[in-house]
């Protein structure tokens, strides 16, 4: 039994996949603390507020922060709240502008007077140093090439410590560095991959972050919460029937290796 | 301090006229790159010792220049009276200061692409082991190169955006970097699955815990644990909460003070092997 | 027929669409085995990102912070910034490599400098959360609850036995031992927890690409909460 080829394997993860995916079954979620507080900081945002999106994900964590940028997005526009989208990572630079375009064409927002993206930026410490110090000026101009001082929707803004919020999107270790350089009045969100997660608990703990959206699953319940119907629902329920084969097949392999013990003690 | 900024801000010396500022700044630049490169053959004439204190000297600036910037107190006003007294002198130094780590961020980065294509093109050249993907890699590098710095430069409308820029760049960009991307990491699934069985053993009482706090986890967060039962996730965000949560700030110190040691360290040049 | 008609790559739209099912199929090929064909597109994969990430780091990083400065608003003093950056590129020479530290050494120094700000607004409010947790019902915590003073014990009494577990400036013995043990099997819960988001992780990754092929290839509907 343990020595079954790896291929076939495969084979079966592929199979319950496909399955659970195109199975009409469809389970709601249960709204876990951290994405309660998440949805629930955003809705104390009032019309007009500035909040700044970090998309630093790439193509190789789509199906986690997708859904999750969406979903975040979606809620900001609903309360009709101004953003700007900065990147630390060269390929979300596009993948979030052009994510972010889609999204909010859908919606009627408006690029520079509703929403910005200030591109990317390789050094996110003193990026963030320089923002609370003078934002133009270390932005300097937005993806499109307009400077950053004459964007309606950062017009007379000369400080990060004069937006509400920052929310981060991320699958890298980047909100301990907005964690640790931001001003302390701009509260922080963070939308990890599920990687991330376990070790953001401090923070929540602390209160250095307000909330959380933790990968597919995360951005299901935040769907569920926003009534919207998104990415996150069918994929956090496959993930649910994948967790169920791996543990079947831990406890499988612990097991054969059990009878395998017996039989060698036996023969013994 | 605040006085110089000012000025500087307010051009003076520091901006050149805007009749022939083109043909100033590219001689400027080009100046600037004969002397910054023409200094390489004299600091090639210093000892170790003396290679070893600039180093050391240049390391110890940019620490300094951070440090005191956040260690020196805030509100300059009884020495310089017009000044914002929520900063210090160093204050308005982040932004410029800012600028140039950006750029050196950016040249570092750059660092990674050449090595690659430094390698490939050797192996093309030299005709090593495998040579025909090296140039695969090197089309594939040079095509997408330049469809992403027009793309970038249209987006700034500094060039036009054609028609087949915009597919070009799509077809590249959307329909083949992602998808080959999101395929890669992937793959990790498959082999995890294949470990879980193979390797995943509970043999000791701490890998018994580590194996029961995962599947407890992978099944109460997600929709099913609610299903199977509504206790499941309330207990599985307890764990994550109260349980996980300070042992990740146990690991959270560990590393801080760790971290705060080896700054140190780094920023006075005690580290062997990296001056 | 339509759903054929719909499937076929019969214009530039399905043609794309078909690509990027060509790039995931080549990709997941390695999972039968090793073979020319994932060769290919693994290298193709990494070509195309080494290129790609030259526009926004040339264009987006150089021009905002270095070519509109000089030549477009005359501030001729940053002029300087890009050959001392080019120093990094030395390091690929035996003989000058040397030089190569001195610009690894600006960005060592600010990193470490910077550090100071990390730890007091990282670490020090994690340590003043811990400090502030009540253990016991007083007036000064009237809402507070049975429940809640006895996740504050386990917080505390947990956090400090991973803490004794992390000591190695000296031998661990007798209670020391004991509870050093106890942070052991602590830390095991929260390695656990970590073991268990990434194997979430991973599963979504790869739902998300077999998505890809059924909803946006074979056209089959997937989705809805």
């Amino acid at each position: 039994m343990l020595s079954v080829d790896r291929r076939w394997l495969y084979l079966i993860l592929f199979v319950n996949i496909v399955i659970f995916l195109l199975a009409p079954l469809r389970m709601p979620a249960s709204i876990s603390p951290p994405v309660q507080k998440f949805y629930d900081e955003i809705e104390k945002l009032q019309p007009g507020d500035l909040v700044m999106i970090s998309s630093n994900w790439s193509a190789s964590t789509l199906a986690e922060n997708q859904p999750q940028l969406e979903a975040v997005i979606t809620h900001l526009m609903r309360k009709q709240v101004r953003f700007t989208i900065i990147s630390i990572e060269a390929q979300s630079r596009d993948i979030s502008y052009r994510l972010a375009e889609r999204v909010t064409k859908e919606k009627g927002y408006q690029y520079g007077e509703q929403w910005a993206h200030f591109g990317f930026v390789p050094n996110l410490a003193v990026a963030i140093k320089g923002m609370v110090t003078d934002l133009p000026n270390t932005i300097k101009q937005d993806v499109r090439g307009t400077a950053v001082a004459e964007l309606p929707v950062v017009q007379g803004v000369k400080s990060l410590s004069e937006y509400k919020m920052i929310i981060d999107v991320t699958p890298t270790g980047s909100v301990p560095v907005w964690i640790s350089y931001s001003p302390k009045n701009v509260k922080i969100l963070y939308c990890p991959t599920s990687v991330m997660a376990a070790e953001a608990y401090t923070y929540l703990d602390s209160g250095q972050i307000k909330g959380m959206i933790t990968g597919a699953k995360g951005a299901q319940e935040y769907e569920q919460l926003l009534g919207i119907t998104g990415l996150g629902a069918p994929f956090a329920n496959t993930i649910s029937f994948s967790h169920l084969l791996i543990i079947a097949f831990i406890l499988l392999g612990n097991f054969a290796m059990l009878m395998n013990r017996l039989q060698a003690r036996r023969e013994a | 301090m605040g006085v110089l900024t000012n000025l500087m801000a307010q051009q003076t010396i520091w901006r050149l006229p805007e009749e022939s500022r083109v043909l100033f700044a590219t001689l400027i630049v080009a100046g600037a790159f004969v002397l910054i490169l023409g200094l390489i053959p004299v600091l090639q004439t210093l000892p170790p010792r003396g290679r070893r204190a600039i180093i050391v000297t240049v390391t110890f600036l940019a620490g300094l220049f951070f440090a005191a910037e956040f260690f020196l107190p805030v509100d300059w006003t009884a020495i310089f009276p017009k000044d914002d007294p929520k900063r210090n002198f160093l204050t308005p130094a982040i932004q410029p200061a800012q600028n140039v780590l950006q750029i050196i961020g950016a040249l570092a980065l750059g660092l990674g692409t050449f090595g690659l294509v430094r390698l490939h093109l050797r192996n093309t050249v030299q005709r090593r082991a495998q040579w025909g993907y090296s140039i695969v890699l090197l089309v594939s590098f040079v095509v997408m190169a330049t469809f992403s710095i027009l793309n970038t430069l249209a987006e700034k409308k500094i060039v036009e955006r054609g028609p087949m820029l915009e597919r070009g760049f799509s077809i590249l960009f959307d329909y083949t970097l992602i998808q080959l991307d999101a395929a890669m990491f992937s793959l990790v699934a498959f082999y995890i699955f294949s470990a879980a069985y193979r390797a995943f053993r509970i043999r000791s009482v701490e890998a018994s815990i580590l194996m029961f706090t995962a599947m407890l986890v992978m099944i109460g967060v997600v929709p099913l644990g609610a299903q199977i039962s509504p206790a499941l996730p309330t207990i599985a965000n307890w764990v994550l909460a109260q349980l996980n949560a300070p042992a990740q700030r146990a690991i959270e110190f560990g590393v801080g003070i760790g971290g705060l040691a080896m700054a140190i360290r780094l920023w006075l040049s005690l580290e062997r092997g990296v001056t | 027929m339509d759903w054929l008609q719909a499937f076929l790559p019969l214009n530039l739209e399905r043609l794309s669409v078909w690509i990027g099912v060509l790039c995931t199929l080549a990709i997941y090929s390695l999972l039968y085995r090793e073979n020319p064909i994932y060769r290919f597109f693994e290298h193709m994969y990494i070509g195309l990102a080494a290129g790609y990430s030259l526009g926004p780091l040339g264009v987006d990083i150089l021009y905002r912070y270095w070519i509109e400065p000089i030549w477009i608003q005359g501030y001729w003093a940053w002029a300087f910034v890009v050959p001392y950056g080019m120093y990094l590129y030395f390091i690929f020479s035996e003989r000058y490599g040397w030089i190569s530290r001195i610009v690894i050494g600006t960005l060592i120094g600010a990193s470490a400098g910077l550090f100071f700000q990390e730890f007091s607004s990282r670490y020090l409010p994690q340590l003043n959360s811990t400090l502030q947790k009540p253990l016991w019902v007083s007036d000064a915590n009237p809402d507070l609850t049975y429940g809640m003073i006895i996740n504050n014990i386990l917080f505390v009494i947990i956090l400090l036995s991973v803490l004794t577990y992390f000591t190695f400036s000296y031998e661990q013995r007798g209670p020391v031992k004991r509870v050093a043990i106890w942070g052991r099997w602590f830390l095991m819960i929260g390695l656990g927890a970590i073991f268990g988001n990434t194997v979430m992780a991973r599963m979504a990754l790869m739902i998300g690409r077999i998505y890809y092929l059924l909803n946006d290839w074979l056209l089959i509907r997937v989705g809805g909460g």
